[in-house]
């Protein structure tokens, strides 16, 4: 029963605050203002769009990308900036991005020479109809994503050597290194990506801050009505959000159930079709090059031009430099060193807590829980932020934490630690059972076992997740606000709230903060995974398949 | 409630029923160095919007000031949108918390003090109780005491003034269009360089009022509730609308979602003119170097809609002494002066500038600076506030999907 423990610990105020959350989302006449509400048809019709074009766009390019460069000189560089990439937070990415697309931003501006544009052109560059702006900055946000689950997957000692085996047995037998990904990789790896793939989905549906950036106006999404309806100072307007929260979350589960009825209905004749053993002609095949360079350079545009836009304070379309710069933003950041101190503290705390619940899980509950237990993981991932930051706040007001730093470590470390065993499981659950059994021959007890051979070699896969729990910890932005009461300033309650005024260059350093604190997460994340790769050498893992 | 809070809250709601009563307002302002002294050593968690440094600059300096004349401490909760202030007071109203709330002041007005009078969500009356209430221009700044068409009843004390002021670069609005007829002229010449923030963003909705007042062959019936006829009355807007629409950015398809949005949007070149309910805030904005110093700033010659913001105090706050201490002082002349500064904030006063001693009247004067109103218009009242949701519904019904 000690696998209770951690399950508990996470599960009773996870549980708690859906309850006070949900509470709002009952009332009937809240369900016929929702349902009479001219937007709800548009908007929801706009979010299935957007779910669903993100999703499909993501993981389409997922596999070719992966399919495409592994084994290629250039896997090792995409593995290796993966993390770079993931560190970036959405609402940062999405402003860098703006400021890259919109009609008065960095391309138009190199066009107007050409086009002799003397005023940005009035065409919705960014907010689109269509979503195409918000759809491709989800698509770069989750294609890297969806890569690193790959990775997780196939990294593993055993997983590599056994991939390693299978493209080379496929190729003996005269198939292209595409083809065995396509017949014998993916159909093993897809139903191991369920799970992140769940998460793009619901991310794509319920996305708010990405969703204001880049997304529709006319109508926005559901979840942004939802967002603007539960923020409304009026309580009507609240439960009518509290119905639509609820709406996207079962038109979330809905398309998931969907889609594995789908992948059940579709995997005997697709499984037929990978083994009826012809061997097709090498397709002409797109590089993949390209593709990888315009990823790194809209990445590398949007987090410069944050950089860029810092020190730029008058800066007139269509001119390529600004007519004035200033340090005004970056002293304004001096001067508050004290949210850093705060977002690192609590960022560290709650990605601690995250790992540890994670780890306790994995270790003391059989592998078949997971599923079951997969609904309570996705919930804080799936159900609105605001929803549960208002129930949240409810919990912390009955156990009179508000306004507390240890109610904010409570509350970060809900949302922390889902994203810490979505990303620690696969590592955990893939490791080589014979290493217990060996230890075990051994004479050592199961203590020595975790502490001086489990952990260690699971080392990189735990620092990769704590660095992932840290991330989306210095994200927080409604549960800081709410649950500390406003009172404990951290680097994304002060660019948030400078951003409702607009400021843009203060805006972007606090961005930049925002983004750099993660980033050097990822970087010490990596780095122990180096010490780790040095301290058990090849020939250890060798050894350990042999 | 103690008995002593009692016997102040009757006087203090006598005092507000019947200001000029001399004995009563005694009976008050002996309350007062009772209210210093308890205000001394307390925190005042200062809920306020924070999307703008320099307000935000300016109220380090109010903390400053009280620290040193008060031994108050004053601690800004920096929100991204008041309502975010409002739930949690509901919730801890909800939770049972009726001492000890979270915030303990919060700057206010419109549909979130609406709510919050309703609710019971708000201490008070004290407003009028203040000592520094008397150098208010109540008189002559009606929406002091009346919020959107809402009795503000001594249950949130006058900030700041605002009306809605235009704003664009001289050298390419060479000739301001001084009434919303011109401003579709402009429109005309620059199509898709003209728009307005979002209804129900308050500054578009703003906007649709103004363009109504100005549209509509009489005034007087939007000063009270909307009525039957609401349709009737509404069409010249509509009318308006609908020749205006095709002109502004995007054809009226889309709608900058705010203010700020649209600021930085003029700043780029994308739009020609903007919109803000700061008379200042050009001018301050060029200080900032966030403008270019050739922009400028103005009214419609008939004037422009203007309001107040205030301050509050919640009815769970815990340091509702110092709360009304900090509040008394950022009415004094002093603070006040430093707020309509065009080099600290700009915002203009509340107070009767030219009922104050010399010496503080000489506080508020102020040099002509680049991008501030040349000729100030009268201020028109805001419509009755019936007609908001009237004129949002139906905008929206016509132009919102």
């Amino acid at each position: 029963m000690a696998w209770l423990v951690p399950a508990v610990l996470f599960a009773l105020p996870l549980l708690a605050a859906l309850g006070w959350a949900l509470a709002g989302a009952i009332d009937p006449v809240a369900w016929q203002h929702l349902a009479h509400d001219p937007a709800l048809r548009p908007s929801l019709a706009l979010s299935l769009w957007v779910g669903f074009a993100a999703t499909a766009v993501s993981l389409g390019l997922t596999l070719w990308l992966v399919t495409r460069v592994h084994g290629q000189p250039a896997w090792a560089r995409l593995e290796r900036s993966l993390g770079a990439l993931l560190a970036v937070p959405h609402a940062a990415f999405a402003v860098g991005l703006a400021l890259l697309l919109m009609p008065s931003g960095l391309l138009a501006r190199l066009i107007a020479p050409l086009a002799n544009w003397a005023a940005p052109p009035d065409v919705a560059t960014v907010h689109d109809p269509l979503g195409l702006a918000l759809i491709g900055g989800l698509v770069l946000k989750e294609v890297p994503f969806l890569i690193w689950n790959v990775v997780a997957q196939i990294r593993p000692v055993a997983q590599a050597e056994r991939l390693r085996m299978q493209l080379q047995a496929a190729q003996a037998m005269g198939y292209s290194v595409a083809s065995a990904w396509w017949r014998i990789v993916w159909p093993q790896l897809l139903p191991r990506l369920a799970l992140p793939l769940l998460a793009v989905w619901a991310y794509g549906l319920t996305v708010v801050d990405m969703a204001l950036v880049l997304g529709p106006t006319r109508p926005p999404t559901l979840a942004v009505l939802a967002w603007q309806w539960l923020l409304d100072a009026g309580e009507a307007a609240n439960r009518q959000g509290a119905a639509a929260a609820l709406l996207l979350a079962g038109v979330m589960a809905a398309g998931a159930l969907l889609a594995a009825l789908g992948w059940r209905a579709a995997r005997g004749p697709l499984l037929r079709r990978c083994v009826r053993g012809d061997r097709p002609a090498r397709a002409v095949r797109l590089a993949a090059t390209p593709v990888l360079a315009a990823g790194a350079l809209l990445y590398a545009g949007a987090i410069g031009l944050l950089l860029f836009v810092s020190v730029a304070s008058v800066w007139t379309f269509p001119a390529l430099w600004p007519q004035q710069t200033t340090l005004d933003a970056w002293v304004l950041v001096a001067g508050s060193l004290r949210s850093v101190g705060v977002t690192l503290v609590l960022g560290l705390a709650a990605s601690a807590t995250g790992v540890v619940l994670a780890v306790a899980w994995l270790e003391t509950t059989p592998a078949a829980w997971d599923r079951r237990a997969a609904p309570l993981v996705f919930a804080p991932m799936l159900v609105p932020g605001v929803l549960l930051v208002v129930g949240l706040y409810r919990l912390a007001l009955a156990l009179d934490l508000d306004g507390s730093l240890s109610g904010l470590w409570l509350a970060h470390s809900l949302f922390t630690t889902p994203y810490a065993w979505v990303a620690l499981a696969p590592a955990y659950r893939g490791f080589d059972p014979r290493y217990a059994q060996t230890a075990q021959a051994l004479g050592r007890n199961s203590a020595a076992f975790l502490w001086r051979v489990k952990w260690p070699m699971l080392l990189a896969p735990i620092a990769s997740a704590a660095a992932i729990a840290f991330a989306v910890g210095v994200t927080q932005y409604l549960s800081t606000q709410f649950v500390g009461a406003g009172r404990h300033a951290t680097v994304t309650t002060e660019a948030l709230t400078l951003a409702a005024g607009g400021p843009r260059g203060v805006m972007a350093a606090f961005a930049l903060v925002q983004a750099l604190l993660p980033a050097l997460a990822f970087g010490v994340a990596r780095a122990l995974g180096r010490a780790q790769a040095r301290r058990f050498g090849a020939g250890h893992e060798a050894g350990a398949v042999a | 409630m103690t008995p002593t809070d009692t016997l102040r809250r009757r006087l203090l709601t006598a005092a507000a029923l019947a200001p000029l009563a001399a004995p009563l307002r005694a009976a008050a302002d002996a309350a007062w160095p009772r209210i210093e002294r308890a205000a001394r050593g307390q925190t005042v968690y200062f809920n306020a919007w924070a999307g703008s440094d320099r307000i935000n600059a300016y109220l380090q300096w109010v903390a400053a000031e009280l620290g040193k004349r008060f031994g108050i401490k004053l601690e800004h909760v920096k929100v991204g949108d008041t309502a975010e202030a409002v739930k949690r007071v509901r919730a801890e109203k909800q939770a049972g918390r009726n001492a000890d709330g979270s915030a303990d002041m919060l700057w206010i007005n419109g549909e979130n003090f609406l709510a919050m009078k309703r609710e019971g969500l708000l201490f008070g009356p004290f407003a009028e109780a203040l000592p520094n209430f008397v150098l208010v221009d109540a008189a002559g700044m009606p929406t002091t005491r009346i919020d959107f068409s809402e009795p503000v009843a001594g249950l949130e004390a006058a900030w700041g003034m605002a009306q809605l002021t235009f704003y664009g670069d001289a050298k390419k609005v060479a000739q301001p269009p001084k009434s919303m007829v011109e401003l579709t002229e402009f429109a005309k010449r620059n199509p898709g360089r003209v728009t307005y923030p979002k209804p129900p963003d308050f500054h578009g909705t703003t906007f649709l009022k103004q363009l109504l007042l100005e549209a509509a062959p009489e005034r007087a019936p939007f000063y009270a509730g909307a009525s039957a006829e609401a349709a009737l009355l509404l069409a010249p807007l509509w009318s308006a609308l609908d020749t205006l629409h095709p002109l502004l950015w995007r054809r009226g398809t889309q709608f900058p979602a705010s203010t700020p949005v649209m600021r930085q949007m003029l700043a780029d070149g994308e739009l020609l003119i903007s919109l803000t309910f700061n008379p200042n805030e050009a001018a301050t904005e060029i200080a900032a170097r966030r403008l270019p110093d050739t922009v400028v700033s103005w009214q419609h010659a008939a004037g422009t809609i203007g309001n107040t913001h205030f301050l509050a105090i919640p009815f769970n706050a815990r340091a509702k002494e110092a709360a009304q201490v900090t509040i008394n002082f950022l009415q004094s002349p002093l603070a006040q002066a430093r707020k309509a500064d065009i080099r600290i904030w700009g915002d203009p006063t509340v107070l009767a500038v030219a009922r104050l001693p010399q010496a503080e009247q000489a506080l508020f004067a102020q040099a002509q600076v680049p991008g501030s109103v040349t000729q100030p218009a009268p201020t028109l009242p805001e419509p009755h506030a019936s007609w908001v949701e009237v004129i949002e519904r139906e905008w929206a019904r016509r132009y919102g999907q």
